[in-house]
């Protein structure tokens, strides 16, 4: 078969970043030696799993060309301090752990409402929601931690174990297959891929584009406030900004994983693999002893490699 | 005969146009009914009406005898009326199964997709269309176009419609494709499909068509058995139009060539052509959609990536670029006013400043006000631009207004060749006849103007000559004095037999 230059260009363009990851660890496990130890690499996934888990519901928008939401890490950060303040206030910790969730779901439809029904463009909607819901966030924790004995119920959720495998990663390849499931065996993803490839095809062949995109929006909101709950019940207690620090790992991993931003096109088990590499840039520089600003160089300047590998597509082109 | 689909006085107003004015006429069952018009005619308004992307403005529609009034494309669908468009409605990164049952695909019990079902149906309806030869897992965008299109009629298939609109179906096709595509039309027939079939080309329509319909400036001209009619017939039901206005007198061009085009080919797309723009000569462009010549206006202007030829002006060949034909005194005006014309959210005044913002700005890059509002306000008042003032954003002029402006701004940098794309689309007809005088006045100056045009009218009234092309052909040279609008047609649309050349 005649492999064409541009088909070379695409793949490298959708999986590029999948060598530069392998070198990586190539490269780590030769001059450390703890880097590829069982219990490094469950660090590793386990630092990975709530941005991988909300990056499943970021790829979903995207995919469906539906724009693309900031605010997850925010919804992240309030769902979290629900949580805390829920069960701190003396509620059942599974209350705590619903409102968490809910929370997210009714935000992510707030959002799909205001982008499907109210059109605005997804990016603004979600950045004045980011803005708003951090707010709120500061408001009910008063810029206090929050944290009570009765949320060590919760520790289980992602310091648990089972066998040798945390708790946190068995989730994450859990949803991680549920959504390969979803969009490459059902309905559901068939037209959400068809959306994001031809939106007016699709609507002409009679698909509610506007309710697969509501949809997309309110599994990102339900992630996102089931993280949430995981990074709450990781830290033991919650804060207002705790969300923050989320909102650049989420985006990147659904544009390393080579999700097209104008939609249609990506794979949801690349998004995985681009999660785990970016918990795998920073486990590998403190394994190096390497300072903790040139850490942060080093990682931006994997990231502009692996990126840049996004560009090819259009070169040809 | 049973009637399938009646249409009954319908009309849809756009605001400023009328789109289709009291269309009635019926498709009988089981026939393939033909719908021909020039572009811009109604002929995409009228399948949009009838597939439920659009809803009249007045009229009805009657299916087998019952009322319908589509409010979706689901609804037209549910109905039994699937439409292939003209625009490419395939998936381009899915593959072939997933596109012919978009919107339909197969499920077992929880949305399951079953693919069993999914490959076993797809395998089947390509069977019945003799495209076996497609790999069901390729994606669309590997596909020839011929296979493409069978992907859109293998769509419609599955959702076992007995009403199949084309629009165009054949424009990306060679002639094997096209063979092939009239084969699997006349089997569908044969299986009792009603079609209603759009085609510019009309010899595709008198090989296919049982019956015809002629649009024209959004009035039924006529519906006619097909052995009762002939091509003749029907170019000039199409064009029949009077010269309405007048257009202004011509001045005598002078022999001094400014523009030189050698050779110029760009794949498909045009091939091969050459001619000599002079001063003062307005040379017009006509051919059919797809014909190459909005592609040419592109790449006169540098814009548009070619694989020979050369365009020569004051004895320099002119680098492929915008920037260059700009420097060298060449204008474009490009179709899509408000992508590509203007900017609609910059003032009057900075949309004619902007090409020659350099000039009136000193070496910082601070712009001289006073100058800027001069030279705006000089051309504003010579073109007659309506606004409020020169402030004011371009999104608020209307479109003929928003086109003087965009040509504003070329003559504010003394252009010397000015390429028109569609210049009167979608304006009003006063404005449409100012802008005739604007043409009419700049070729006096001695400007070089190239009007690329649907409109023939248009094209007469204004040109010295006009080149006429098909598929990227120059398919003639007129002179527009000693021709008329059905022997452009006639060229366009590839019928030039027992037509001499006037040029």
């Amino acid at each position: 078969m005649k492999i064409s230059r541009a088909k070379v260009y695409e793949f490298l363009a959708e999986n590029g970043f999948i060598i530069i990851f392998i070198v990586w660890c190539v490269f780590l496990t030769t001059v450390t030696d703890s880097f590829l130890k069982v219990s490094n690499l469950m660090t590793v996934l386990r630092q990975a799993s709530i941005v991988g888990i909300i990056a499943i519901g970021e790829t979903l928008i995207v995919l469906m060309g539906a724009g693309m939401d900031i605010s997850l890490a925010a919804i992240l950060g309030l769902s979290g301090v629900l949580v805390a303040t829920t069960i701190a206030g003396g509620f059942p910790v599974f209350t705590g752990l619903l409102a968490g969730i809910f929370t997210g779901g009714i935000i992510g439809f707030g959002n799909g409402i205001l982008v499907t029904r109210v059109r605005i463009n997804g990016i603004v909607v979600t950045l004045g929601m980011m803005y708003a819901l951090e707010g709120v966030a500061f408001v009910l924790t008063r810029g206090q931690t929050i944290s009570s004995p009765a949320m060590q119920t919760l520790a289980p959720l992602s310091r648990g174990y089972l066998g040798p495998v945390p708790v946190p990663v068995l989730i994450l390849f859990l949803f991680y297959g549920l959504a390969f499931y979803l969009l490459n065996y059902t309905v559901f993803g068939a037209r959400a891929y068809a959306i994001g490839n031809n939106e007016r095809a699709s609507w002409l062949s009679g698909i509610n584009i506007d309710r697969y995109r509501l949809l997309a929006y309110v599994f990102a909101g339900l992630l996102a406030g089931f993280g949430g709950v995981m990074q709450t019940a990781r830290m033991g207690s919650a804060t207002g900004a705790m969300g923050s620090e989320f909102l650049f790992p989420i985006l990147t991993a659904v544009i390393l994983g080579g999700v097209s931003l104008s939609g249609g096109k990506g794979k949801i088990l690349n998004v995985l693999i681009a999660a785990v590499f970016l918990t795998t840039i920073n486990n590998g520089l403190i394994l190096l002893n390497v300072p903790i600003y040139s850490q942060k160089i080093i990682s931006g300047a994997i990231l502009i490699l692996a990126l840049s590998l996004d560009r090819l597509r259009n070169v040809r082109s | 005969m049973t009637v399938k689909l009646e249409l009954k006085k319908l009309s849809k107003q756009f605001p400023g146009v009328k789109a289709l004015d009291q269309i009635s006429f019926s498709i009988q069952t089981g026939e393939i009914h033909g719908l021909v018009g020039e572009n811009g005619a109604g002929k995409s308004t009228l399948i949009k009406l009838i597939s439920g992307a659009l809803e009249p403005t007045s009229g009805e529609m009657a299916l087998d005898n019952r009322s319908y009034r589509p409010r979706s494309p689901r609804e037209a669908l549910n109905a039994g009326i699937s439409t292939i468009y003209q625009e490419r409605s395939w998936l381009p990164y899915r593959n072939v199964m997933f596109n012919i049952m978009l919107g339909n695909e197969p499920a077992l019990s929880g949305a399951r997709l079953d693919f069993q079902n999914l490959r076993s149906r797809c395998e089947e309806i390509l069977r019945m269309l003799g495209a076996r030869d497609i790999p069901l897992s390729s994606r669309a965008e590997d596909l020839k176009a011929g296979q493409k299109q069978i992907l859109e009629i293998a769509r419609a298939l599955v959702q076992q419609s007995s009403l199949l609109i084309m629009d165009e179906a054949t424009a990306a096709l060679n002639n094997e494709e096209q063979e092939a595509l009239f084969a699997v039309i006349k089997n569908l027939k044969a299986s009792g499909l009603t079609i209603l079939y759009i085609s510019h080309r009309l010899e595709e329509i008198f090989r296919l068509a049982d019956r015809v319909t002629v649009l024209r400036d959004g009035k039924l001209v006529r519906t006619a058995a097909i052995s009762e009619t002939t091509k003749d017939q029907l170019i000039t039901d199409m064009v029949g139009r009077s010269l309405s206005g007048a257009f202004p007198q011509k001045s005598q061009p002078s022999a001094r060539p400014l523009l030189e085009v050698k050779n110029l080919s760009a794949g498909k797309y045009f091939r091969q052509l050459s001619f000599t723009v002079h001063e003062g000569e307005v040379m017009g462009i006509a051919g059919l959609a797809g014909s190459g010549k909005e592609e040419l206006g592109l790449a006169l202007f540098g814009a548009f990536p070619l694989e020979s030829g050369e365009r020569i002006m004051a004895g320099k060949i002119l680098p492929p670029s915008p920037e260059k034909a700009i420097e060298h005194g060449i204008a474009y005006l490009p179709d899509d006013r408000k992508k590509e014309g203007i900017f609609l959210t910059l003032s009057v005044k900075r949309n004619i400043s902007l090409p020659v913002l350099k000039s009136l700005s000193n070496v910082l890059g601070h712009i001289r006000r006073r100058q800027e509002q001069a030279l705006a306000g000089e051309w504003v008042e010579r073109l007659a631009v309506k606004t409020p003032g020169l402030a004011e954003l371009c999104e608020n002029l209307s479109g003929g207004n928003q086109q003087k402006v965009s040509l504003a701004k070329w003559l504010a940098s003394r252009a010397k060749v000015i390429i028109l794309s569609h210049p009167t689309q979608e304006i009003d007809v006063g404005a449409k006849f100012e802008f005739y005088q604007l043409i009419a006045e700049l070729s006096r100056s001695g400007k070089g103007i190239i009007l690329i045009s649907s409109e023939l009218p248009e094209l007469l009234g204004l040109c010295h000559n006009i080149l006429v092309m098909r598929d990227g052909k120059m398919a003639a040279r007129l002179d527009a004095s000693k021709t008329d609008a059905e022997t452009i047609m006639r060229y366009a649309l590839g019928h030039e037999i027992d037509v001499k050349s006037s040029a």
